[in-house]
């Protein structure tokens, strides 16, 4: 590690902990690094544009999260909960295992947790807390960690931006975030059944079994966008990305001419929310571009994969590491900024210790994606106060009890990396 | 007052292209996956296109669309301290983008420039003319933060982060 280097690193650090946006402070700490090396300032501008000109595969992210932005809409909402309704609706604390089924469901539409947690979540806040069935913490706990499993199930945005920064098939990645994503969503159910009888939570009216077709129907159109989605990517008759925008003009589609929910303002307002979010992550990208320049002309990555080789490490023990250090940057910092920044420096690492790239990438994701509940800085936690109106407090206590069955998940499928694994192997991954 | 009004109208304009280039970009894969699949008749300038809108809509609308409010950052001690401390705090950082990136600007402009030599592939447009979005990226940049100094000087919170408005596609 050079004094430039140090520098630079330093500049970033203190930057972004006075609150300048972090990719401004990546970028800006890289110049400075470029500046005190006597390298030429030009190659900022050199990385950060052809790396964005050249990364086919991010174009995949605007296209997702067009997508989902398309589906969310009141009515498809709403025949998507009442089909989630028929089948689980029944149980005892019923709306409760709606509420991680819609995010199932909805998950596999959509590669946004704060998406879900805005558009179906927020649904799902008033019905349970309507008639006061649930109490409002509860109900807003719920709803964000069931969000979490939005971008676990396939599409995924962090799982897009994992396949980036270690160069790993997107499908295959996708294909192992389906198990981890279902067995999140099933521990949860697990956790509700249980809770709900110790607090006596309410059972919803019986859908008839002779009803369930016509639900069925009705969400048909909107349940096949997931299927066609997934068809298009591992079937390889188009790119990741081409699928991307099939599914986005599907969704378009079914909510303009079959379900007529969408108006040519509703439209624009789905590309402007799509644009924000796109700007708001390509311009950490963009940041991750310039800044990875640095890391790799410094092989900092090499030098800690060797440095860790010396201490002799089995795989078991870096993975434990690597989750217990994510999950605490997690209580901290950003998602997107670990995935682009923190991650990229393990993965050589990883690499020689011969962990799998596909397995690696669904745990570091599913470990992301817990931070996003975790206090003090959860954005999830952040959206349900804002949404619900309850104190950070109370949500937090609630919270509690799912975060420990989902690390819980997270160590199963860290260490049994079958679980990732299984369906990626089963339709032909080599690893 | 008229001076925010204009500022404000501009704003809107600026959302209109950024959402304007998005739906390019949507439309440009559509008629892609249409002439490859359905036509069999594989067209290059949409995949080139496509690049170039996500290039345009990342640069200008970091540069002229997002709020301070929308954007990542570590808040958990900006949002926290007091009005004093963050104006001391955003003076910092603001100084040091300004000058960052003013020192770069000339290196930038030689690159951007430079690439003049080099033309797109399918539709063979020069290429520093493409890449000139990254300089008036620089500009407007150092431009905001210019403004934001001049803000803190007079006294003004940059804004108490809502940190349930910061943008993220996680």
């Amino acid at each position: 590690m050079t004094t430039a280097f140090a520098l630079a690193l330093l500049a970033i650090v203190v930057l972004s902990l006075l609150g300048l946006p972090i990719g401004h402070a990546m970028i800006g700490g890289s110049i400075l690094y470029l500046y005190a090396k006597g390298l030429d300032i030009g190659t900022a501008a050199e990385q950060l544009l052809n790396g964005m000109y050249t990364s086919f595969l991010l174009l995949a992210i605007p296209l997702f999260i067009l997508a989902a932005e398309f589906i969310n809409s009141d009515s498809i909402i709403d025949r998507l909960l009442r089909f989630c309704n028929a089948l689980v609706g029944r149980y005892r604390g019923g709306l409760a295992q709606v509420n991680v089924v819609q995010s199932i469901v909805f998950a596999s539409m959509s590669g946004s947790a704060l998406a879900d947690a805005a558009g179906s979540g927020k649904l799902m806040q008033s019905l349970m807390t309507r008639d006061g069935k649930y109490t409002p913490s509860f109900a807003a706990a719920l709803t964000a960690v069931s969000s979490v499993i939005g971008p676990i199930i396939p599409p995924s945005i962090p799982l897009v931006l994992f396949a980036l920064v270690s160069d790993t098939s997107i499908g295959y990645l996708f294909l192992g975030g389906i198990v981890p994503g279902l067995l999140i969503g099933a521990v949860q159910m697990g956790l509700i059944a249980v809770t709900a009888r110790k607090r006596n939570f309410p059972v919803e009216s019986r859908v008839p079994l002779r009803e369930l077709p016509r639900v069925t129907w009705e969400a048909l159109p909107a349940l096949m966008m997931p299927v066609i989605l997934l068809g298009l990517l591992y079937s390889g008759v188009t790119t990741p990305t081409e699928a991307a925008a099939a599914a986005a003009a599907y969704a378009l589609l079914v909510s303009a001419l079959l379900y007529r929910s969408i108006s040519w303002q509703d439209v624009y307002k789905s590309l402007a929310t799509s644009a924000r979010i796109t700007i708001s992550i390509g311009m950490l990208i963009a940041g991750a571009l310039v800044f990875n320049y640095v890391i790799t002309v410094e092989n900092i990555p090499k030098t800690l994969s060797a440095a860790l080789k010396a201490y002799e490490l089995s795989p078991w023990v870096f993975l434990l590491a690597a989750n217990i250090l994510l999950l605490i940057l997690g209580c901290f910092l950003e998602g997107t900024t670990i995935l682009l920044v923190i991650v990229p420096v393990l993965l050589p690492t990883a690499h020689a210790l011969g962990i799998d790239p596909v397995h690696f990438g669904v745990v570091v994701v599913v470990n992301i994606m817990i931070g996003l509940v975790t206090p003090p800085y959860g954005l999830l936690l952040f959206m349900m106060v804002k949404i619900a109106e309850v104190p950070l407090k109370d949500l937090v206590r609630e919270v509690m009890p799912f975060l420990w069955v989902m690390i819980g998940a997270l160590a199963l499928m860290t260490f049994i990396p079958e679980i990732v694994l299984f369906l990626p192997r089963l339709l032909g991954y080599k690893g | 007052m008229r001076l925010r009004k204009a500022g404000a109208w501009l704003q809107r304009r600026a959302e209109n292209i950024a959402a304007g280039l998005l739906a390019v970009m949507f439309a440009a894969f559509v008629v892609q996956v249409v002439f490859r699949y359905l036509l069999n008749f594989p067209v290059g300038w949409t995949s080139e296109l496509t690049v170039v809108m996500w290039l345009w809509l990342v640069l200008w609308g970091s540069a002229f669309v997002l709020r301070e409010r929308e954007e990542i950052r570590f808040d958990l001690i900006y949002g926290a301290v007091g009005r004093r401390a963050r104006i001391a705090m955003a003076f910092v950082f603001a100084v040091a983008i300004v000058v960052l990136y003013g020192v770069s600007l000339k290196p930038s402009f030689d690159y951007v420039s430079f690439m003049k030599v080099e033309k797109s592939s399918y539709l063979k447009i020069r290429m520093d003319w493409l890449y000139s979005i990254y300089l008036i990226f620089l500009v407007a940049i150092i431009a905001r933060y210019l403004w934001l100094l001049w803000q803190l000087l007079r006294g003004r919170d940059p804004a108490a982060v809502d940190v349930s408005k910061t943008v993220s596609g996680l």
